[in-house]
Order: C-alpha cells, then sequence, then structure tokens
C-alpha cells in the first residue's frame, strides 16, 4: 500500500511498488490529463511535479512516490487559471494537444525557479518534451506571455 | 415541420442520452458540459431545417460536425461557417461530432464517407455549411416576417435575433422556434443571396479555437483516456514480421503475474488480459511464443528493395498508370535537342504521432455488436470495420470518436488493428477490454509512408522552351492495401503515393506523372501531406537542376514556367519578398521549392548552412507563403503553417525508418528522432487571404521543405542530395563526390 499526495488529496494506491506512476495515475486514480507517449523518459508527455519537480511519470516507480506530494494538470491550478493555461489559450498553443498537458507541467517547472526566463532558458528547459504538431513556437511565446503577466 | 433525415432523427431518439456522454467528454465545446447538459435537457421545442442544424425554443443552436478533431481546427472552423451564414450568436452554438455512418453527411471527396484527411474538411464542406446556414436563417425571418405581418423585405438578422427595423420589433431565434408555424417546403437559397467574400460577421476575424480550454487543462478525452465500468487491459504481443503468426505459446509465466487473468491467442499474436494496465504489459513480456517463418515479408530489406524499385523507375519500357497526362510526353521528349535526368530515393517516414494505437471496445455476448472508443479520422470506416471484422451491419456498431492525439493519417485505415484485438480480445473475456499498444509496438506494427523512387526527365526545345516533362514514381498500391474497396473504385489511380507529381502549376505542353507498380514490402499508410512529402520533394527538386542546367536563377526559371498563373506567381513573389531573395548569404544560402498542391498555393524557401565536417545541415530560417483561398481562420492558419515546416524539416533531415529481414529497426524516440524546440529554425509564415473558394491548410505548409532544404543545398555546396532524408552522412558523400 503506497501512501502519497496527489494534487492535495491524500491517496492509497493498492499496487504493486513498481507500477509507474504514470499509470497509477491515468489507469488506477483516473487522472487521465496527463499522458503517455513513449514510455522511456524521451517526449515528456507524461510530466507531472513530484514535491515540486518536473518529473517523468512513466519513469518513476510508485515506490518512490511514498510520502510525495504529486501535482498532475488536474491540479495545477483550481480554475485552469494558471498564468501558463491563461497564456495557452491566448496564444492558442495547442493543436492536436495530446503532448500540452506535459509541456505545461514542465514550464510551470521553469517558472517556479525562473521567474523571467529568457528564450534560451526556455528552449533549454522545454527540449525534453516533444510536440509533433510542431507548436513550439507557440509554446515559447506562451511562456514568455506567463512570465510577464505574473 | 421540416425534419432531418430519418437516420438522424433515429439518432436523436435513440441515443441521445450517449450524445450527452460525449458532450461531457469535451466534444461539445461551446460551454461548460454542465452548460451543455442543461441547455440539451431544456430544449423543449426544436426545429432541424436541415440535417446540419437544429434550432431549439431555449435558444441553443446545435450543429453537427461531419469530420474529427485532430488539431487542424475545424471543430471550430466548419460550425462556424454554418453560423455566420446563419447569423447565429456564436456562443449560443453547440457543436456535435457525428458518431454514426452516414453517407449523407459523408465527405464527397471519400465516396461519402465520414473522412478527415488531405486538407480536404473545408474544402468539401464550405459549401453545404454555408448553404444550411442561409436555409435556416431564411425560415427565420420568413416565420417572423409572417408573425408580424410585414414583407420579408423589411426584416434583417442581428446574432440570433430577427429584427424589424420600421417597428423596432425583435424576435430571438428561440422565440421563434417556440411560437412559430414552419412551411412543409424550405427556401431554397440563391447563390447571390449567400453572403460575400469580406461580408463574414466571423469568417476572417480569428474567433478562438474551441478546444483550446480542454486542452490546456488535461480535461480533453483522447482515445486512450476511455475509461468504461468493469474495463479491464489487454496487452498483445504481435508478429514481429507481417504475417506470421504465433505457432505455439507458454503463458506460465505471464498467467503467475498478481492480476493477469486470461491469455487470449489472436491471429498475429497472442493477448495477455489483467485487471491492470501494468500487469497486462509485464504479462506481455513474460509470454515466450514461437512465430511462423513462412512469410513473404521475411525477405523486405529496404535497402535492396529500395534499389530494386529504381531499376524498375529507370527502366522506361516498364509503363505505369497515368497520374496527369497533357500533349504528347514521349514524341515530345524524342524531338527534344536537349533532355535532363535524374532520380530520387526516399525511405520510410513514420507518423511518430504522440497518442500510441490503442482501443477500447465492449463486444455482446453473440459477438455481434460491440460498443468502441477509438481515436479515428474516419467513423465511418471504424464503424465498417468493426462490422466486416464481426460479420455483423454497421447499426451495431456504436462508435464513440474522442479526440485525436495526432492523425497524420495514420488513423485512416479500413483495417484498424487496435481496434480488432480489442474487438476479438473483448468477444473472448466477455468484458470492456482497453488495449494500448506501447510506442515499441506502434513503430514496430506501424503503417509508414511507403519507400519511392522517383525518376524525373525534361526535354528543352530549341529555343531552351521546356517542352516535355516526365515524373515516374515507383511505389506500391497504398490505397489498396489502406482501403480495398476505394482502391477499387479508384481506377487504379492511387492518391496516396502520386498526389503532387501533377505540378499543374506550370505551363508545360506535354506532360505525363506515372505510377509505376512495385512490390509491398511494409505495412504503408497515408502520411501528412498525403504523398508530397516526397513528390515534391524530387519535383521542385528537379526544377532547381533544370534552372542550373539553363543557367537562371531558380527563382525566374519557376516564374517563366508559371507567369500564366497568378495565385502561384503571388505565393512566389511574396515568399522571395519574406526572405530577401537576391541578398547575398556568407555562409548559408537559399533554396526555393514552389509546393502548393490540389487547390492550395504554397512556396517556401530555407536559408541553410553545411558543416564541412560532418555534414551536417542546419536549417536557420524558414520562411513560407501560402494561399488556400478565403480564410476562415488566419491566426489558425498561421499554426498549421508552422507546424508543417517543422514537421517537415524534422522529415527531411532525419526521419527514417529502415526494415532488415521483415523487422522494423526503429523502437522508440531515441531512434526515431524528431525535432525537438532545440532545433527549430526562426520560421516565418504568410497566410495570404484571396477571394478564392477556400481549400485545405492543415498539410500545405510540408509539401515545399525537402525540396527547399536540398535546393539550398546546393545553392552553398554544388552539391546535389537526392535521398531524402537528407543525413549527414548523405550529404557528405555527395560533397565529396
Amino acid at each position: 500500500m503506497a501512501n502519497f499526495t496527489v494534487n492535495g488529496q491524500p491517496i492509497e494506491v493498492d499496487a504493486n511498488p513498481n507500477t509507474p506512476l504514470l499509470w497509477v495515475i491515468r489507469e488506477h486514480l483516473k487522472f487521465t490529463g496527463t499522458k503517455f507517449g513513449c514510455g522511456v523518459g524521451q517526449c515528456g508527455a507524461c510530466t507531472v511535479h513530484v514535491n515540486g519537480t518536473a518529473t517523468y511519470s512513466c519513469l518513476t516507480p510508485l515506490s518512490a512516490v511514498e510520502g510525495s506530494e504529486v501535482t498532475t494538470i488536474e491540479g495545477l491550478s483550481p480554475n485552469s487559471d494558471h498564468p501558463l493555461q491563461k497564456a495557452w489559450i491566448a496564444e492558442e498553443v495547442p493543436q492536436c494537444g495530446y503532448c500540452q498537458s506535459g509541456q505545461i507541467m514542465r514550464a510551470a517547472n521553469l517558472l517556479e525557479t525562473t521567474p523571467n526566463p529568457t528564450r534560451e532558458e526556455i528552449v533549454a528547459h522545454m527540449s525534453t518534451n516533444i510536440c509533433r504538431c510542431g507548436t513550439y513556437s507557440r509554446i515559447i511565446r506562451a511562456i514568455q506571455r506567463a512570465a510577464r503577466e505574473v | 415541420m421540416p425534419v432531418a433525415s430519418t437516420n438522424r432523427r433515429e439518432f436523436l431518439q435513440g441515443v441521445s442520452g450517449l450524445t450527452l456522454i460525449i458532450g461531457s467528454s469535451g466534444l461539445i465545446t461551446a460551454c461548460s458540459p454542465e452548460q451543455a447538459q442543461e441547455i440539451a435537457e431544456t430544449r423543449s421545442t426544436e426545429i432541424t431545417p436541415n440535417i446540419w442544424v437544429t434550432l431549439a425554443s431555449n435558444d441553443s443552436i446545435t450543429i453537427q460536425f461531419p469530420a474529427t478533431e485532430m488539431g487542424q481546427g475545424t471543430s471550430t472552423s466548419l460550425p462556424l461557417i454554418l453560423a455566420d451564414e446563419l447569423d447565429a450568436d456564436w456562443n449560443k452554438v453547440i457543436v456535435e461530432t457525428v458518431d454514426f455512418h452516414d453517407e449523407a453527411y459523408g465527405n464527397p471527396f471519400f465516396q461519402n464517407m465520414l473522412y478527415t484527411a488531405g486538407s480536404l474538411t473545408i474544402q468539401a464542406y464550405f459549401e453545404p455549411m454555408r448553404r444550411a446556414g442561409a436555409q435556416a436563417r431564411r425560415l427565420l425571418m420568413q416565420s417572423a416576417a409572417e408573425t408580424w405581418g410585414v414583407p420579408i423585405t423589411e426584416v434583417e438578422t442581428e446574432p440570433s435575433i430577427v429584427t424589424h427595423p420600421a417597428s423596432g420589433r425583435r424576435l430571438s431565434y428561440g422565440e421563434i422556434v417556440a411560437n412559430a408555424e414552419f412551411p412543409e417546403t424550405l427556401p431554397e437559397i440563391e447563390d447571390s443571396e449567400l453572403k460575400a467574400y469580406g461580408e463574414h460577421r466571423y469568417l476572417g476575424h480569428d474567433i478562438p479555437r474551441r478546444d483550446m480550454l480542454t486542452k490546456s487543462n488535461g480535461s480533453a478525452q483522447f482515445g486512450i483516456d476511455a475509461q468504461v465500468p468493469g474495463m479491464v487491459y489487454a496487452s498483445v504481443l504481435r508478429a514481429p514480421v507481417e504475417d506470421e503468426e504465433p505457432i505455439e505459446f507458454d503463458g506460465s509465466a505471464a498467467l503467475a503475474i498478481d492480476g493477469v487473468t486470461d491469455i487470449v491467442p489472436l491471429p498475429w499474436g497472442v493477448a495477455v488480459v489483467a485487471n491492470t494496465y501494468e500487469a497486462s504489459k509485464w504479462g506481455k513480456e513474460a509470454l515466450s511464443v514461437t512465430w511462423s517463418q513462412t512469410s513473404r515479408f521475411r525477405e523486405a530489406n529496404l535497402e535492396s528493395d529500395l534499389e530494386a524499385y529504381v531499376d524498375q523507375v529507370e527502366n522506361l519500357s516498364q509503363t505505369g498508370t497515368a497520374w496527369r497526362e497533357t500533349g504528347d510526353m514521349s514524341a515530345a521528349m524524342k524531338d527534344a535537342v536537349e533532355v535532363v535526368e535524374a532520380t530520387y530515393r526516399t525511405d520510410p517516414a513514420y507518423h511518430a504521432q504522440m497518442e500510441p494505437m490503442n482501443a477500447t471496445a465492449s463486444v455482446t455476448e453473440d459477438g455481434k455488436a460491440a460498443e468502441i472508443w477509438v481515436s479515428t479520422q474516419t467513423q465511418s470506416l471504424s464503424i465498417l470495420g468493426a462490422a466486416e471484422f464481426l460479420e455483423t451491419t454497421p447499426d451495431k456498431i456504436t462508435l464513440h470518436p474522442m479526440f485525436i492525439g495526432g492523425g497524420y493519417g495514420r488513423r485512416t485505415l479500413r483495417r484498424q488493428k487496435y481496434v480488432e484485438d480489442a474487438l476479438l480480445v473483448s468477444k473472448a473475456i466477455q468484458k470492456p477490454v482497453k488495449v494500448i499498444w506501447t510506442r515499441e509496438d506502434d513503430l514496430k506494427d506501424g503503417t509508414f509512408r511507403n519507400t519511392a523512387a522517383q525518376c524525373l526527365r525534361a526535354g528543352f526545345d530549341e529555343e531552351g522552351h521546356l517542352v516535355a516533362w516526365h515524373h515516374r514514381v515507383a511505389a506500391p498500391k497504398v490505397l489498396e492495401y489502406m482501403n480495398p474497396p476505394r482502391w477499387e473504385a479508384s481506377g487504379g489511380r492511387d492518391v496516396i503515393v502520386m498526389l503532387g507529381s501533377e505540378s499543374s502549376r506550370y505551363d508545360i505542353p506535354n506532360f505525363l506523372a506515372e505510377h509505376i507498380l512495385t512490390e509491398r514490402h511494409s505495412r504503408v499508410c497515408a502520411w501528412r501531406g498525403v504523398a508530397t512529402s516526397y513528390t515534391k520533394f524530387a519535383a521542385e527538386s528537379f526544377v532547381d537542376e533544370l534552372a542550373v542546367a539553363r543557367g537562371m536563377d531558380p527563382l525566374q526559371f519557376r516564374m517563366g514556367l508559371c507567369h500564366n498563373n497568378p495565385r502561384a506567381m503571388n505565393v512566389l513573389k511574396t515568399v522571395a519578398e519574406m526572405a530577401d531573395w537576391s541578398r547575398p548569404r556568407e555562409g548559408t544560402a537559399l533554396g526555393l521549392a514552389l509546393a502548393g498542391y490540389s487547390s492550395t498555393f504554397a512556396a517556401g524557401i530555407a536559408e541553410i548552412s553545411v558543416d564541412d565536417v560532418n555534414g551536417a545541415i542546419t536549417v536557420h530560417n524558414y520562411w513560407l507563403a501560402a494561399d488556400a483561398g478565403y480564410l476562415i481562420s488566419p491566426k489558425n492558419s498561421e499554426a498549421q503553417l508552422e507546424g508543417n515546416v517543422i514537421f517537415g524539416i524534422s522529415n527531411a533531415l532525419k526521419e527514417r525508418i529502415n526494415i532488415i529481414a521483415g523487422e522494423v529497426q526503429q523502437s522508440n524516440y531515441f531512434d526515431y528522432p524528431v525535432m525537438r524546440m532545440n532545433e527549430i529554425p526562426n520560421v516565418e509564415v504568410r497566410a495570404i487571404s484571396t477571394n478564392n473558394p477556400p481549400t485545405g491548410m492543415g498539410e500545405i505548409g510540408l509539401a515545399s521543405t525537402g525540396a527547399a532544404i536540398a535546393n539550398g543545398v546546393f545553392a552553398l555546396t554544388k552539391a546535389r542530395v537526392r535521398h531524402l532524408p537528407l543525413t549527414p552522412e548523405r550529404v557528405l558523400a555527395v560533397i565529396r563526390g
């Protein structure tokens, strides 16, 4: 039995401790905003925060989050009004949208540590995450917009 | 009272609960799911003047969306066309995705199937949507005029309200629906009564896409997100080579894993069923299977197969199926005083869509009916394919279409293997089953952009005019693999293989583009831009070679060939101006390609440099100008162009599938890398709105990329790379001769 919190709620999960956190979040707890893309830490679609740090949930076993605070896209803001989410909508970033939860969670971590990132800092931080639709330049613009408006 | 077709009416009566479930999943995006539910519950009186729109007494307006939303934005732009002509208040519009097969809603470019591909949604539905909106508006105006006892010529509309300016009277659309009598016959709308270009309230004004909120807070529901009560999970170990099957297997180690409940043999593999996804995956990994060894695909080897295609395409005695033919190419080529020839190769490419293939199915006990949840580009083929597979009728298949985590052609096949996995396992164990392919499954069982060899020949007359053009494409019958009935109806014209080879912007009197049929060595499918990523790579590289052969500037040479085509001239001039074409560069060079197709015009310019030690190409800037007629959503059009440029450059520089002994050699993003943020060039696009019927914007930005980059490499190094992707090794090999 693993105990941790997801989006502030205490969670008790009865699952194999080797289960990737991704599948616990998505299929045991039904927080499906976090996406499966590659399973090997290559695409970033599964990005969540563990104790405030952007983490590949596909590579994180359940056993590693015992006692931790996990935040998913569903818990990033109470009303979808995180500055990044507002900026994502204003810039119309998403196309297919599948990677965008991971992109936003990754970007949120950047703004936590670097409130006014340069373009180079954004690119260096975000190049872990793939967007096959090619929305990269809009992601950069949205992060810059969110940084301005915080 | 006018009503919709019987199918539509039965649908509304029979499964309205289903509609609402889908609505709460994010596909109804007019308002919050709760509001959508409330609106739907309180539409006490409604009229459906035609199959596309339903007006309710509570002022809500429901518009049917016959395509699928996969990022191109048509779930906003298509209903917007109707809403504009109806003069609807856009905030009162609910959009419903058509989730049953009915040819009345189908796309005429695809045999009236519900089918979203080829950038043909706006092109197909612009006119029907306008007309449906105008017809509904006229009906409301007639009714209001009768109520007031005034001539219809005295009434006007503003969003969702009919007005009589002379008396100041007003009735909302909902009030009219609640109280008015409607005629048995519907008004006919003349062309001249439709809004003219530039007169629209919404079109051309960047109305925000409706799927932005749900795609920014995680609530958008993709196929992989389906959750069905009582659902279990299955992972399928698939045969390593096409057409092989399991001979025997040992499932004991899999069954020993906690949570694994069943092993189900399938014709193409072995499924492990478990209470959790992770247990099914671990069970799959614990299987031991002996596979048959008889498939002809074990002979498939990309490199030698491609060379066999080259032999065929260069053997002019082997004729093919004409794709476009004008004049007498053979005679003109024979009479030409100068003939130029070149052969181009392209390797297979993978869609690399972010959402791996998956499906959830629940099959009835008799195996003759099913519910399926799947991300699909074609509601019709998902339903028809499942019905054929279960040997039942399409009405027994209930489809829940979901958002699509990247399509690019991957989700257009008639046989959807991921759906068949879920159907067979659900039928066997009599529970709802979710099947999720791993990324590795998705690659190993991928349906790729086909391998192609292309031979281009051109003939000039004594005055130096280009009088003959011959474009030979050696490739398998991709359409036949994707959808046999469509292939049978095609007259042998394989649009998936040939699109773009028509080069119709150029004025060349004697022209033949033909498809040389080759054997199929891998699973194949349409890819983003259909065939244009390789047909335009070859044709536009070749145009550049001809310009060089004539000693002409590539821009001037192209303008000479399309001076009678003002839209082609305009995109050429525009992109040349954007790139400052004639300005000399130091250490970099520009390459140009005119690469529109169908009814959309586009030209791109790449600014590149080449690392002369390792041969790696860097794209520094990419400029693109496109004219897809009258723009519905200018801002979204630019987003599509930008994304396509990235997709195209990624493919042109490094994307390559290799096949050895029938096995796909790549397995995940680490060995099939796609472009990341730190690799993108500066991309500048211009979507030009012209007063022409609106056409496709979802793929056009990709078509120019390969040739523009290759032409830039030539401009810089005088080395011509004729093999896509333009890998460093290939560039270096050509540079070093």
